[in-house]
């Protein structure tokens, strides 16, 4: 049974690299019904998916392959794909995760036979960079309406007031209990107390507000000399400069040397900066909205 | 890879509309892949004050992990000659080790590589042509970065 579902897979794979997607979508629905317990062709299956942008069969897809070999197991493929369909979902906490099991997961390998290309750590580390930087924006946006909202309940509470006290002083003026020149005068200050209430609210939303300020840079020791972008998986040179883990291992495959001092560098050499990348997870938590994402 | 070097460049190019050194200018950068860029050359008798010289720089996907192809071109209006200097070719390749991929490093960047060309250019004391410059001139055929370059001579 297992033989012909390798057979239609292997279809599919020949559709895929054609770029006939529809077609390569459904040899592997039939390998599946052939043989549903083969993690790859759930994978295949989703791969096509994301490029025929189907991302809930995708996400459906990649579950059940990790399901299959285990949530602990070597099937970093399923959770950068993953990620992919989930970030297109606009769930970018859940694509975070997921990116950063399928980043963990080529960093260190669960088993030596995982098959890793070699381009897999960075376009795993980009992935990682722009679901955070998507989390970010998110996460930003909603913040602003709340507090556009805190601020309309707040102005809407102050109108009330003032409508209030000007009811109350209009009962009075028909009551006789004030004179005509004395309700004028009361309503003139009620009415420029509730104008000073406004403006004071508005300013003090204004210093919250970072679309009222200036955006401050990313500071440049969280910044990677290479690609220039903020760092999530710093790692430490012999001289004590830190670049990204996926462009510095770029670097070094092409040429064995330090980027600035040209001193010869290894793979080996190269350590965790475990402070630096505390900073760097902290910048993207601090809620600091008014830093320049894109430096 | 393509997505690193268009997004490091963008990068480059934002920081440099904003301010460049003294006599050096961005002229055009029409797309992530070419730019063109001017450099003068202050206090050296060798480079007339009034004269500019352009240079063209290519980038490959890959960059800044490789280095980028840049090259002095000639132009008629305005008039931009290929300057004299005993590692620069009168077709305009350059021969300097930053350039080369022994030399270059990805936290090099144009603005950089601006720099070293002209302080190459300020501390030359000799106006001429590198060794075998016409016969390299008549029969090279081959990129800027394939070519291997001997250096002549380290300390100019």
């Amino acid at each position: 049974m297992s033989y012909l579902a390798d057979d239609l897979k292997e279809k599919g794979n020949a559709a895929f690299r054609n770029g006939q997607f529809i077609e390569a979508e459904d040899w592997y629905t039939q390998a599946i019904q052939k043989h549903s317990r083969n993690p790859l062709i759930f994978t295949n299956r989703a791969n096509v998916r994301l490029k025929l942008q189907r991302w809930d069969g995708a996400v459906n897809d990649c579950l059940k392959s990790i399901e299959i070999t285990g949530a602990n197991s070597q099937n970093h493929k399923a959770f950068y794909f993953l990620a992919q369909a989930q970030l297109a979902l606009h769930h970018p906490h859940e694509a975070l995760s997921s990116a950063l099991t399928a980043y963990d997961q080529v960093r260190y390998p669960l088993s030596p036979a995982a098959k890793i290309s070699p381009k897999d750590l960075e376009t795993f580390s980009a992935f990682v960079l722009k679901c955070k930087k998507a989390k970010f924006s998110i996460r930003d946006r909603d913040r602003l309406r709340r507090q556009g909202d805190l601020r309309a309940e707040l102005e809407e509470t102050l109108e009330t007031n003032k409508q209030r006290d000007l009811d109350d002083v209009s009962r009075q003026l028909e009551n006789l209990t004030l004179g005509q020149v004395e309700a004028s005068e009361r309503n003139q200050e009620i009415m420029l107390n509730f104008d000073n209430k406004i403006a004071e609210l508005k300013t003090v939303f204004a210093i919250v507000d970072p679309a009222n300020h200036k955006p401050r840079e990313i500071p440049d020791h969280l910044i990677d000399m290479i690609t220039f972008e903020p760092m999530h998986d710093p790692v430490m040179t012999k001289m004590g400069h830190s670049y990204e883990r996926a462009t510095i291992y770029e670097h070094l495959k092409r040429s064995p040397t330090d980027p600035l001092t040209r001193d010869p560098l290894r793979m080996d050499d190269l350590r965790n900066n475990f402070g630096l990348k505390a900073a760097c997870d902290e910048f993207w938590e601090s809620g600091a909205s008014e830093w320049i994402i894109d430096w | 890879m393509a997505s690193m070097s268009s997004k490091r460049l963008q990068k480059e190019l934002t920081k440099i509309q904003g301010t460049l050194p003294p006599g050096i200018t961005l002229v055009s950068a029409p797309d992530l892949r070419e730019w063109v860029m001017d450099i003068s050359i202050i206090d050296n008798p060798i480079y007339p004050p009034n004269e500019t010289y352009r240079m063209r720089f290519s980038f490959s996907p890959s960059y800044p992990i490789e280095a980028p192809e840049v090259v002095f071109v000639v132009l008629a209006a305005p008039e931009r000659k290929i300057p004299i200097h005993p590692h620069i070719y009168s077709n305009g390749i350059i021969c300097l080790d930053l350039l080369d991929s022994q030399g270059w490093s990805p936290v090099h960047n144009v603005e950089s590589v601006c720099i070293s060309i002209q302080s190459m250019l300020a501390g030359n004391t000799k106006a001429e042509r590198p060794p075998g410059d016409a016969e390299f001139v008549r029969s090279n055929r081959q990129r800027p970065r394939d070519i291997n370059f001997l250096y002549h001579d380290p300390k100019v």
